[in-house]
């Protein structure tokens, strides 16, 4: 490998991963506090994809679709958490069952509406065109991932580190019962966080959506990948979602191009290490059992 | 569908019977080896609602892709099979047809299992279908224990219609024909085609990392070899590789200009994409692969940016015959959109069906007649001229090279040559 093609070799692993990371957050916000594997995230993320889909073929504005997706995917989290999980709260293995119910529907919904083809949407105008990096051709797009997902990381970071709502968070995550006791709404945290992390599974369906394509079991495709990230970034922080999608980007592109005879088991072997080595992953917390 | 519910509702009370579909069915899951399945195999004389005057009914069993990412494929040829006996007035020689739909998706075990029921539980007299390789593999032995005609109308794995050793990983069966393709087919012509005809004589090679990319891979070196040309190297990316920067960024790195591709589906869209991204036509390289790069699902996402890539199929939409305008054009009336490669095989293989049919005057009891019967039918289909090779029950036919163009602002297939009457090399 000549060193320009590993320049532009690790430039695509960071937008690999910078696009995981923001499919990752939610998951990982998600399990942080209210303790569930939301198994939707994948329908979640296909279904940003979709409403990018509708709202590029209606309107040809792909920045509409980036507000749109994620307020519209909120706002499902918002109604799905206090109608259908707060049920069943307390009782984990129901609560994820019931997240791959919810997933199987949003995902045969989908194909009842807008058919079982593959579909394909251009990238949003002013990022459809390269430039030259390393005497090469390199599209502008994937450099806008790699921004998106350095920004938004930047921004949940001061939230979660300098705001109110990250207070709670955070405390939320570190003991609930307690929050409550303190006199904290715990049922709305809940369900704000759940719409939060829906509404990020979304926007990483809209970021997604121009280059990886449009297409049923894509909900399955990611789910995995996102798994993947939050188990070696560690579960349940937004560093280890970091960590994690840092890690597993460029691993899983060089492994590609390195070991093409290898590339889907190494990130997998790379998620034993890590479980073998750090079991609560990278930067995960010990969890003390309740 | 509706049928099914009454069929099973029917066989609800036959215990017995459930039992042995239940059991052999694990039986197929657990060995999907050399299924010796426990039941009768009689799949044709005790169908049910035999009509007074026609003939009595004729069960088609089709094991299709309904969901996953195969789903729009197994959507296809259903269309086209009911297309197909709307036109002939809902039977097939004076016999009514009755459809049984089984959802295969894209899963082995699951397609060994929907086969086994076809098998003791519908008793299908015919069974069409399967669009993965792996699932044709899976049930070939099933297939072939219980005597059951079978029409593949996708899966082109070279081992399911040759002779191999001990049968590994699949073999040819007396009771399997095909009415698409073998592997070798779209891929040996084409490399012997460039080697000699285009005068291409270096080729690398980057195909999809499972058993049907790595064939098709191994018969288009074999047929550039043969011709005198050579491959400079080769690189695979597993199936569904969402991100296909990474591999071109490395075919961009290294000298070759021809590359021959096998992708299908999202994972051509996805390439064809991350090529234009990274600018490759304008540094010289060139596009080329096995047909389905450029299907009609990917084309029509993809458009102007496969522009030029050249391809081997049996057929393309633009094929100028008289069967295939009255097949696209009756397609595009009742469906409302242009067919793809996948109903053309479906409609092959309904019309293959039909004429044996029509040969033995609607009798699928006597097997061997109705094997014989289906072994010399000969028509002209939408690809051309049509015929099974007695031998190994793969169709003989001709392949076009084709180049995209755009036209009138439309990217289509356009044929710019034709290698004539292919005929696998399996015996």
């Amino acid at each position: 490998m000549t060193p320009e093609t590993a320049v532009v070799q690790a430039l695509n692993g960071i937008s690999f991963g910078a696009l995981l990371f923001i499919l990752a957050a939610g998951l990982s916000l998600i399990f942080g506090m209210m303790d569930v594997v939301n198994l939707a995230h994948g329908a979640f993320y296909m279904l940003g994809a979709y409403i990018t889909l509708t709202v590029v073929q209606r309107t040809g504005q792909f920045w509409l679709a980036l507000m749109l997706a994620p307020l519209l995917i909120g706002a499902l989290g918002l109604l799905m958490e206090p109608l259908l999980l707060r049920r069943l709260r307390g009782r984990h293995l129901d609560q994820v069952l019931l997240t791959i119910g919810v997933s199987l529907v949003i995902a045969d919904l989908i194909g009842l509406t807008f058919g079982r083809e593959i579909r394909s949407i251009p990238f949003p105008a002013g990022l459809d065109h390269a430039i030259t990096i390393m005497g090469g051709d390199y599209p502008v797009y994937r450099l806008f991932v790699i921004a998106f997902g350095v920004a938004l990381a930047v921004l949940l970071s001061v939230v979660h580190r300098r705001t109110r709502v990250g207070a709670l968070i955070r405390a939320g995550v570190e003991d609930a019962p307690m929050l409550s006791a303190l006199g904290v709404d715990i049922d709305r945290l809940f369900a704000v966080t759940f719409a939060v992390g829906a509404a990020l599974a979304g926007l990483a369906g809209v970021i997604a959506a121009p280059v990886f394509g449009i297409y049923p079991g894509m909900d399955v495709d990611y789910l995995i990948y996102s798994l993947v990230v939050v188990v070696v970034g560690g579960l349940g922080t937004l560093s280890g979602a970091i960590a994690g999608a840092a890690l597993v980007g460029p691993v899983d592109t060089f492994g590609k191009v390195l070991f093409p005879e290898f590339a889907l088991a190494l990130i997998f072997a790379i998620m034993a290490l890590v479980l073998l080595m750090r079991p609560t992953g990278l930067l995960g917390r010990v969890r003390i059992a309740r | 569908m509706d049928e099914n519910k009454v069929a099973e509702r029917r066989n609800y009370r036959l215990t017995r019977r459930r039992f042995l579909a239940v059991s052999s069915a694990a039986a197929a899951v657990a060995a999907c080896g050399p299924a010796a399945t426990p039941s009768p195999t009689g799949a044709a004389t005790s169908t049910a609602a035999a009509t007074a005057s026609a003939g009595p009914a004729l069960k088609i069993g089709q094991l299709l892709p309904f969901s996953k990412v195969y789903a729009e494929l197994g959507a296809s040829m259903r269309r086209a099979s009911e297309l197909y006996l709307k036109q002939k007035g809902g039977s097939l020689a004076g016999r009514p047809v009755t459809w049984v739909w089984e959802d295969e998706a894209n899963d082995p075990v699951v397609g060994a299992q929907k086969t086994a029921k076809f098998i003791d539980q519908d008793r299908v007299d015919v069974m069409m279908g399967i669009v993965a390789t792996p699932i044709a593999y899976a049930v070939r032995n099933a297939i072939d224990a219980a005597k059951l005609v079978f029409i593949e109308t996708n899966a082109g794995g070279n081992a399911l219609t040759r002779t191999t050793t001990d049968c590994k990983p699949s073999c040819k069966s007396k009771y399997i024909f095909r009415t698409s393709f073998s592997s070798y087919q779209i891929s040996y012509p084409i490399g012997e085609y460039f080697a000699t005809k285009k005068g291409v004589k270096e080729v690398f090679t980057f195909v999809s990392d499972y058993g049907f990319g790595n064939e098709s891979a191994a018969d288009f070196t074999a047929g550039l070899t043969k011709g005198g040309g050579k491959i400079t190297g080769s690189l695979k990316a597993p199936l569904g590789s969402s991100d296909f920067l990474p591999y071109v960024t490395t075919l961009k790195g290294q000298p070759t200009k021809d590359i021959y591709s096998f992708f299908s589906g999202t994972d051509a869209i996805n390439y064809i994409k991350a090529w234009t991204q990274l600018g490759m036509p304008a540094l010289g390289y060139k596009m080329n692969g096995a047909g389905f790069l450029t299907e009609q699902d990917v084309l029509k996402e993809v458009k102007e940016q496969a522009n030029g890539a050249v391809t081997s199929l049996f057929w393309a939409v633009t094929l100028d015959n008289a069967e295939n305008k009255a097949f696209v054009d009756a397609y595009q009336k009742e469906f409302n959109l242009l067919p793809d490669v996948f109903a053309v095989q479906a409609w092959d293989g309904m019309q293959a069906l039909d004429r044996a049919l029509q040969a033995t005057k609607g009798n699928t009891t006597d097997k061997d007649a109705f094997i014989a019967a289906l072994e010399s039918v000969k028509f002209k289909s939408p690809r051309g001229d049509f015929e099974f090779d007695k031998e190994t029950h793969n169709p003989i036919q001709d392949m076009y090279i084709r180049e995209v163009k755009v036209q009138g602002g439309q990217a289509v297939n356009t044929i710019v040559d034709k290698v004539a009457r292919v005929t696998d090399p399996g015996k």
